[in-house]
């Protein structure tokens, strides 16, 4: 057996003592926390527990967004063959079909195509016909054709989206309130920590500015490009995903501009004094009053 | 439909270069020219939010209305004003929008 230096026997222990040290430091700091946050609580008001219960909305909202992400596939594809057109690729039941932009689908036994055009009436047997809900025409003319999707390929909703420049789109697919609650939760989250004491003034702003910045160029971004594109008429299989994001990164610019002027809301107001005259509360804040409050 | 992105930008960056300059010649105060362009990028905000976030309901309603197109068209036109508009209002708070990107370094005790 090989036998340890005094030396090396002395490093060892200290190795140990340090570590013990860093072990108690970091229960101690832990448990400071704690009671940091306890002492907190305990001290809070009716008016600050509301806003605590208040900022359990975003798991709500979080919870509520991933079913309904779940059922429908949130670039309104249909039928997407294997490998898929987006990441979100998900095949469960094995058909080489997104099981997200798979549509509800009803099996007839006996289902039988009738045309106008020839006195023939074909019959198929067991076979699966697809109806999205929303008729590209073909349906619409009476004793027309009656289409049947093409498993195998891909069909882009046949009504026209924003992507195109029209106002006519599907809407089903924004999360729009539950992207709302989140960061309208998260804020009074962020804001009860500053009110606590817990996160200081510049790091709550910090983040909101941050978050507010993010919005707009992410909003802006994918709004110009949208833009620029519908101008040289092009169309790509990103345009349904760059709308889609283009909303979900508005509602973030939007809200986040309201926390925004929540957060400044003194120079706001001094804006319309200085602008119009309108005299709103006190003002007593003159570098707000500059506009330098920021 | 075609939509103007240069056009509409012109007289507002002028705009801006006109007041800016004022002040830089203490004709006007600081305070004019900031509010007079947080003013301007609130009521651009406001209007391409607004009809942004109105086109969202009327297709979530199913309602097509005659006034759509043009909604849109102004949706459009006013975003890219309000994009314009935010860089301006980074400009003017530049100093405080540098610490949001790249936070202040601690002071070293010497």
């Amino acid at each position: 057996m090989k036998k340890e230096s005094p030396c090396q026997m002395k490093e060892v222990s200290k190795s140990r003592l340090g570590s013990k040290l860093n072990l108690s430091r970091h229960k101690l700091q832990s448990k400071l926390w704690r009671s940091k946050i306890k002492s907190a609580l305990e001290s809070s008001s009716l008016k600050e527990r509301l806003l605590m219960l208040a900022s359990t909305i975003p798991f709500i909202a979080a919870s509520t967004m991933s079913s309904s992400c779940a059922t429908s596939c949130p670039y309104g594809m249909v039928n997407d063959p294997y490998p898929g057109q987006c990441p979100r690729y998900v095949d469960l039941d094995g058909n080489g079909i997104c099981d997200l932009s798979q549509t509800t689908t009803t099996t007839a036994d006996d289902t039988s195509t009738t045309s106008t055009t020839s006195d023939d009436t074909s019959i198929t047997d067991g076979a699966t016909s697809t109806d999205t809900g929303h008729g590209n025409g073909a349906n619409a003319d009476d004793g027309a054709l009656i289409n049947q999707t093409d498993a195998n390929s891909t069909v882009p909703q046949d009504y026209p989206s924003l992507d195109s420049g029209n106002i006519d789109g599907d809407a089903t697919n924004y999360q729009v309130l539950p992207v709302t609650m989140i960061i309208i939760g998260s804020y009074l989250v962020t804001y009860f920590l500053f009110k606590k004491g817990i996160l200081n003034r510049t790091k709550h702003r910090r983040i909101w500015n941050l978050l507010v910045t993010l919005g707009y160029i992410g909003s802006g971004g994918t709004g110009i490009i949208l833009a620029v594109l519908i101008n040289l008429g092009i169309r790509t299989a990103l345009n349904p995903s760059l709308t889609f994001w283009h909303v979900e990164l508005s509602v973030l610019m939007v809200v986040g501009t309201l926390i925004h002027l929540h957060i400044y809301r003194k120079p706001f107001k001094n804006m319309f004094r200085v602008l119009f005259g309108f005299r709103t509360g006190s003002g007593k804040n003159s570098e707000a009053l500059r506009g330098k409050s920021k | 439909m075609v939509y103007d992105m240069i056009i509409p930008a012109l007289p507002f960056i002028g705009g801006y270069l006109f007041t800016y300059s004022l002040y830089r010649m203490n004709i006007i105060r600081k305070a004019i020219h900031i509010n007079v362009w947080n003013f301007i990028v609130g009521l651009a905000f406001l209007i391409s939010a607004g009809a942004g976030f109105l086109l969202l309901l009327l297709m979530e309603l199913g309602i097509k209305l005659s006034i759509s197109p043009q909604l849109l068209y102004w949706h459009v036109e006013l975003g890219v004003t309000l994009a314009l508009v935010t860089v301006f209002h980074i400009h003017t708070y530049w100093k405080s929008a540098k610490t949001m990107f790249f936070p202040a370094k601690k002071r070293v005790k010497t």
